[in-house]
């Protein structure tokens, strides 16, 4: 039995309840060009996250933990090996039928924002609700990311972290079942740092959105219900925080 | 190699799409200028060389009748370096079809072969044998146009006679480049012959024997033309010398400036206008692609690099695009030349043709081109580099004064989100949006310029064969006769209608401002000869005055009301002072009509005619001409359909050739800068695409906020692209100098519709291009990657 293996046998909790895993990866790989010049970027990755979990993939870079991230969230395809998501074949799903599942199911957090430069605040948290089934009002997203000041200026009104939390407000204005952050804290510095994870604990702990976080600074693990540490592509291993720290209270 | 030339390089083959799109335009700019230019500056050579050669006359004079031995006189005048004295007479032709239309001159050859004036360029056979009488040379253009081959015989009237003559050769001559009878507007190859013979045959039939009654004369080095030809007119005053001219007014000559001034119009106006706007796309778009690398510079410069390697290392981008654009224009447009001077063959009818590479002219419009991408290139890394770097390293997304147009907008209840992305990205930055509108904009008119021509040739057509000249034939008098011949000539069978009118060859004279044409004395009543506003609206030609074109009456600096002397060139050559009566606008010549009853006391003469026009019963028409051939009396038939056949040879025929160019490169050119502001709103774009697809957005959604961009950009430049086409057209028809023609700036719906037509084809063609590039975006790089 192998590390993945191991990950994927964890029952997890969150909240210390126990709920069936949403997310199911099996023997996933994904391998970049070929022959001598192959990039193993993931092997035989297996692995369950449970609703409501929030998860930290920990690893330096090239670890694979991105593309990890990317599988999950539909941007990707694996080379081998399954991912589903609740009854959702991620492998193997027409472009479509990703774009269905963005749409429907996932939020995402980039490291540079990603946000649209000619669009103020509100309506960059109204463009995604307005593709959403059963949105949440624009102003109370905007609120538990604790900018409703801020909420009719442009985005190069604003520093990282408020930027950042429009990110975040954008990517949970339409309860997706899942909340994707790939280095969310990459760009910024310390404390702006903190008040954005701040946010998305709040999302997690409030809404009960599953999360996934990637990155590389381990100080944000204490954060999670469990810990994911990836090298070299695989689960080297996976450990359970008995005791998570608020978002406030770490530091690096 | 610098690792800043293998950036080049690397740079070069990453953007090799853009990149040969780039060259693509420079190339079509290249190409059609050297094309256009060269055939222009050919023709010229060959008509500058064909003069030469052929001893072009200066001065030509007609007279009634004088002894061989004036000839010697008129050599003495000062300033005459050569002079040459001929029989030239009119001629009819007949034809076994009966085919009454064919008339021409008979031209004396010297007994010693060929003449030292307006030397003949034997093209097939071979020179008339000495002492041979019947035989003759006949002009290439009629030979072509009647398929006369030499041994052919053709039946000549000469003088109310007869005679056969051998076509000996076929040749041209400096002097009927374009063969016109005087009177008509247009050279009609297929009904005007040149014949030359042999002196003593021409002598003989027209009982001219030791006598001329035509002279050719050659200047001296810095001879006054003016002073000259007041010295011939006052030797030939006594013979019925009816006032020599220069070759200003030598009718081939001028129709051959005028055909020239045309192709200059097409082939340097038309091409500078295409090259200068292609020069201005050039720039926006070499602009963009070094804006599109401002990361890059600013890395560069934070590397410590100075400003002068980095902007000659795109200086040196710039350069090999124009380069390889240049090259691959240079090509193409000299074989298109060598190509495309072939079609001219037909219209101008000068010995020698052959086409002639100039090197300067892609040089030259490469040139241009760099300097316009120069230009693009300095102020964009002017922009880069005179940020901090630590600014410049950052994205450029909208920075503090976008963001105040935004602020504007903020309260604009629009749909959505996604329409205020596109509003503000159109209105957010101004200056973009500008330089794609001025894009599109400007590849408007290239569809238009091509298109036009056609409408304007239609109206033209309909204009003075429909509305001012509607008669179907005009008969032309030997002699002038009394207005019964009309009456006669309206019995007829076949005619419906015929009206006798009198035409007389005069100077009109305004200052030391004068033209030579023909006073139409025109029947009261006319019905056959209208003289119109360009509104359509026939002037009435009052019993007393002359009505003058509005072309010609500028051209004299004359308006109505004011006095005109109208100098006679034919009989006493009388001299009165005449009022300008009224203005008329025609298209075609420049004309002045009188009443004829006026014109008849003007030459003191009784009611005479001497050109009858004729509707006829089409049915009939073979009948018609076939007696018309018979009377002794005709010199000539211009039959309209054999007119606008000539027209559509002459005129149409090779305003077609080019506007079929212009169209081509025009819509290649139009085609090329959509396909480029496309790809640039793409890529200056390609973020927010992928981050709105990675937000779950379909591709078909995220596809309307770049093409609503486009949509609204193409939907305000047509419109404004056709307002400029039409100025540029106005503005283009006012450089023309030509006086054989005017071209009206018509414009139909129809050709506004297509040039419209095009960009929307070519804006809907880019966004299928640029659809593939949005359905290949790559999502998990954006998430890598800043702007």
């Amino acid at each position: 039995m192998d590390e993945g293996q191991i990950a994927a046998a964890g029952t997890a909790t969150a909240g210390d309840a126990v709920t069936p895993p949403v997310f199911v990866a099996r023997d996933l790989a994904k391998t970049y060009g070929s022959g001598k010049a192959a990039v193993h970027a993931l092997r035989d990755v297996n692995l369950e996250i449970h609703a409501g979990e929030f998860v930290v993939l920990l690893g330096p870079s090239g670890s694979g933990k991105s593309t990890l991230l990317n599988i999950l969230g539909g941007l990707d395809a694996p080379t081998s090996g399954t991912a589903c998501w609740r009854d959702h074949q991620l492998t193997g799903a027409s472009e479509s039928e990703l774009t269905a599942y963005r749409r429907e199911h996932v939020g995402f957090v980039f490291q540079f924002y990603n946000l649209i430069p000619s669009l103020t605040v509100r309506e960059n948290v109204q463009l995604v609700a307005e593709i959403a089934d059963n949105p949440m009002d624009i102003a109370q997203a905007i609120e538990l990311v604790g900018l409703t000041p801020q909420i009719d200026r442009f985005p190069s009104q604003l520093s990282g972290g408020e930027q950042q939390r429009v990110a975040v407000a954008r990517a949970i204005v339409k309860r997706p079942d899942i909340l994707l952050c790939d280095e969310p804290t990459g760009a910024l510095d310390f404390d702006t740092g903190r008040i954005v994870l701040a946010a998305i604990q709040r999302v997690n702990a409030e809404l009960g959105t599953t999360t996934i976080v990637i990155t590389h600074n381990s100080a944000i693990a204490d954060m999670a219900h469990r810990v994911l540490r990836l090298r070299g592509g695989r689960i080297a291993s996976e450990e359970r925080n008995s005791k998570r720290l608020d978002a406030m209270e770490i530091s690096w | 190699m610098s690792m800043l030339d293998r950036k080049l390089l690397r740079d070069l083959w990453k953007l090799r799409t853009q990149a040969l799109a780039i060259i693509l335009l420079i190339a079509s700019g290249v190409a059609m200028f050297e094309m256009a230019l060269s055939n222009y500056l050919t023709l010229r050579s060959m008509q500058v060389r064909h003069y030469e050669r052929e001893a072009f006359a200066d001065i030509f004079a007609d007279l009634k009748r004088a002894p061989a031995s004036l000839a010697a006189h008129i050599s003495g005048i000062d300033g005459v370096a050569a002079a040459e004295a001929r029989i030239v007479q009119p001629v009819r032709i007949m034809r076994e079809d009966g085919d009454a239309s064919v008339s021409g001159r008979i031209v004396s050859l010297p007994p010693t072969g060929q003449p030292e004036l307006n030397r003949l360029r034997l093209t097939r056979g071979r020179w008339i044998e000495a002492g041979k009488r019947n035989e003759a040379i006949v002009n290439a253009a009629f030979a072509d146009a009647r398929h006369v081959r030499t041994g052919d015989t053709i039946d000549v009237i000469l003088n109310g006679r007869l005679e056969k003559f051998t076509i000996a050769g076929i040749a041209l001559s400096p002097e009927f480049v374009f063969a016109t009878r005087s009177g008509l507007p247009l050279p009609d190859d297929h009904a005007y012959a040149i014949l030359w013979a042999e002196r003593s045959s021409v002598a003989a039939a027209f009982n001219m024997e030791g006598a001329f009654n035509n002279l050719t004369v050659r200047l001296a080095p810095g001879a006054s033309e003016a002073a000259v030809i007041s010295g011939i007119d006052r030797k030939l005053e006594a013979y019925g010398g009816t006032g020599a001219i220069g070759r200003r007014d030598h009718p081939s000559h001028r129709f051959v400036e005028d055909e020239l001034a045309e192709q200059r119009t097409m082939s340097v106006v038309m091409p500078l206008i295409f090259l200068g706007i292609a020069s201005f796309l050039l720039n926006v778009v070499i602009g963009r692609l070094v804006t599109a690398q401002r990361e890059q510079i600013a890395s560069l410069k934070a590397l410590g690099y100075p400003n002068a390697p980095i902007l000659l290392h795109y200086l040196k981008l710039t350069a090999a695009l124009v380069l390889a654009g240049t090259v691959a224009g240079g090509l193409a447009g000299a074989w298109l030349a060598a190509q495309m001077i072939e079609m001219y063959r037909p219209f101008f009818r000068f010995p020698d043709w052959a086409f002639e590479f100039r090197l300067w002219l892609p040089l030259a419009s490469g040139a241009m081109a760099f300097a316009a991408a120069m230009i693009g290139v300095v102020l964009s890394v002017a922009d880069v580099v005179r940020l901090p770097a630590a600014v410049a390293l950052r994205p450029s997304t909208p920075g503090t004064a976008s963001t105040t147009a935004f602020k504007s907008l903020r309260h604009l209840g629009l749909a959505g989100p996604r329409s205020m992305m596109i509003v503000r990205t159109i209105v957010g930055r101004p200056a973009r949006t500008l330089m794609t509108i001025c894009g599109l904009m400007l590849a408007v008119p290239l569809a238009t310029m091509g298109l036009f021509w056609w409408d304007s040739l239609g109206y033209m057509i309909d204009f003075n064969f429909e509305r001012v000249e509607r008669s179907d034939a005009q008969v032309t008098l030997i002699h002038a006769l009394p207005s019964r011949a009309v009456r006669e000539v309206s019995r007829m069978p076949g005619v419906f209608t015929a009206e006798g009118s009198r035409l007389i060859p005069v100077r009109l004279v305004n200052g030391h401002r004068s033209y030579r044409t023909v006073l139409q004395g025109v029947s009261e009543g006319s019905e056959l000869r209208v003289p119109r506003e360009s509104d359509l609206q026939p002037v009435a030609i009052p019993p007393e005055g002359v009505v003058l074109s509005r072309r010609l009456a500028a051209k004299l600096w004359l308006s109505k009301g004011d006095m005109l002397t109208v100098e006679v060139q034919e009989g006493g050559r009388p001299l009165r002072q005449i009022a300008v009566a009224g203005l008329a606008d025609d298209i075609l010549g420049l004309s002045a009509y009188i009443a004829r009853p006026a014109l008849n006391r003007l030459m003191r003469e009784g009611d005479l005619v001497n050109s009858i026009a004729l509707r006829i019963d089409p049915r009939e028409a073979a009948g018609v001409w076939s007696r018309l051939q018979q009377t002794a009396k005709v010199e000539a038939v211009a039959i309209r359909s054999s007119l606008l056949r000539s027209f559509d040879e002459k005129i149409s025929g090779l305003i077609n050739v080019s506007a079929f160019i212009l169209t081509g490169f025009g819509i290649l050119i139009a085609f090329g800068v959509v396909y480029n502001a496309a790809r640039v709103a793409y890529q200056e774009r390609a973020w927010e695409l992928a981050t709105l697809r990675i937000l779950g957005f379909t591709r078909r959604e995220t596809l309307t906020v770049l093409f609503g961009e486009l949509a609204i950009v193409v939907a305000i430049a047509v419109p404004l692209g056709l307002v400029l086409a039409h100025w540029l057209i106005a503005l283009i028809l006012r450089l023309r100098d030509n006086e054989s023609f005017q071209l009206p700036a018509i414009i139909s719906p129809a050709t506004f519709a297509l040039s419209a037509l095009v960009i929307i084809a070519a804006s809907v063609t880019s966004a299928i291009l640029v659809r593939r590039l949005v359905e290949k975006l790559d999502l998990v790089a954006v998430l890598k990657t800043r702007d």
